[in-house]
């Protein structure tokens, strides 16, 4: 049989239907993306074919609902994607469950408020409890919130953030990796001169922190730059800005 | 006790996501599960799987036919949405098209990928089992009287077309082969059934 490939606009329907095979899907996306109108009428013919999967609805067995209980409590969720903004981030921030705040840190504040070596790393000023305290504290904030943003030359930031502790823990996972001379520090960006607030310690398995950061002051945004050693003041374009 | 409220005077037996007309309160209770979900939530993701998981099990069931790997497709459809739970946007459809999206095309990719290295003589040998079975299991269901009503408003090509890849898991190609048709035509009769279908359920924006 002769096949003749139709005109990517006409596969719409196929594409919503999922009726297109590897080579076709890529090229229907591919012209998708430069197709607003495409777009926005897979979004519609979706909705259609959703009622067709309404049309099909069977009850699974019960026993389905337990076997995914166990399965999605040792899953790890994605962090949301986010474009980094031409001003300051304005990220999304909702109050969280203390439960859900360690998900929402994947499980790595967790292990880092038992695991002495991460705060080995960290550099907590005299008098000032542990990372791994302080970490928990956070966490458990009753005020506490999360933030996600990217981080500008890759890889994505989450912050969780109590007001009323005046504290946040940075965590990130995918950041681009620097030469040894260099590192990522954390600024408190505030009113007055900029106050570094942690070095970030290397990445271990792509994830890199958690790292706390204290005395937050009203009107302060964190900041994230890549500095050479011995820096006091961010000497690089900051690479990621949050309004606290 | 639940953590998540679904909404006044909104009780089981779970309602249909698709009950009132268009996006109302129930895409927006589903939004608002799977916000919850995003961050961790279980007990919005079980009122959540109660919402959706019939449609999802039925459309995984058409397409994959085995109960078996039904029911390992479906498990993997959920773990994926609880997974990307925080990656539904509500601006690119309502969060039923999401969920159904995930669904089938799991069940597609997966059946497309069993049958390159096993043939799928016995379901080429029946393709009109697909509507057939809509047909015939639907009694109890509005959606469904509706979906039905609104697919026999399509030409018999279109029709075709819609529930052999929606139902039956085929390529544009292959239903382009069973039908006898060229593939053209098969991608143009499924982009304006689809269109009829949505515009007829009230399914657009």
């Amino acid at each position: 049989m002769r096949i003749r490939r139709p005109e990517p606009h006409t596969l719409a329907g196929a594409y919503a239907l999922d009726a297109l095979d590897g080579p076709d899907r890529a090229r229907f996306e591919r012209h998708a993306a430069r197709c607003r109108e495409c777009t926005r009428e897979v979004t519609g013919l979706r909705e259609a074919t959703a009622r067709l999967a309404a049309a099909a609805a069977v009850p699974p067995p019960a026993a389905l609902k337990d076997a995914l209980r166990a399965e999605t409590a040792r899953t790890r969720q994605l962090p949301p994607v986010t474009r980094p903004r031409p001003a300051a981030a304005r990220p999304s921030a909702r109050p969280l469950g203390v439960r859900r705040l360690a998900l929402a840190l994947g499980g790595a504040a967790a292990v880092a408020a038992v695991t002495v070596g991460v705060t080995a790393s960290l550099v907590p000023p005299a008098g000032r409890p542990s990372a791994s305290q302080e970490i928990a504290k956070v966490l458990t904030a009753p005020d506490a919130v999360k933030l996600t943003a990217q981080v500008r030359t890759g890889g994505t930031a989450t912050i969780v953030m109590s007001h009323h502790d005046r504290m946040l823990v940075f965590a990130a996972a995918g950041l681009r990796r620097l030469p040894a001379a260099q590192h990522y520090e954390l600024w408190l960006i505030g009113p007055g001169r900029d106050r570094a607030a942690g070095r970030l310690p290397a990445p271990s398995h792509g994830m890199t922190g958690p790292v706390v950061a204290a005395d937050l002051r009203s009107g302060d945004r964190l900041g994230l730059t890549v500095e050479p050693a011995g820096t006091h003041r961010p000497t690089t374009p900051m690479i990621l800005e949050l309004t606290l | 006790m639940k953590g998540v409220e679904t909404g006044p005077g909104r009780t089981s037996p779970p309602r249909s996501p698709w009950s009132g007309a268009r996006a109302g309160p129930d895409h927006a209770d589903l939004a608002a599960l799977l916000a919850r979900v995003a961050v961790g939530d279980r007990a919005a993701f079980d009122a959540m799987y109660d919402r959706v998981a019939a449609p999802v099990f039925g459309t995984v069931r058409n397409v994959v036919r085995d109960p078996g790997l039904t029911e390992e497709v479906t498990q993997e459809v959920f773990v994926e949405v609880w997974r990307a739970a925080s990656r539904f946007d509500a601006r690119k459809g309502s969060p039923m098209a999401w969920v159904a999206t995930i669904a089938h095309r799991r069940a597609v990719d997966r059946v497309r990928s069993e049958q390159r290295s096993a043939d799928r003589d016995r379901r080429a040998a029946s393709p009109m089992i697909a509507y057939d079975d809509v047909a015939e299991t639907v009694e109890d269901n509005l959606d469904r009287e509706r979906v039905r009503r609104c697919l026999g408003s399509l030409t018999d090509l279109q029709r075709e077309a819609v529930t052999l890849a929606y139902y039956g898991g085929y390529t544009y190609r292959q239903v382009a082969g069973l039908l006898g048709v060229p593939a053209g035509t098969v991608s143009t009769r499924m982009r304006d059934g689809l269109i009829r279908l949505r515009d007829c359920l009230g399914a657009g924006r």
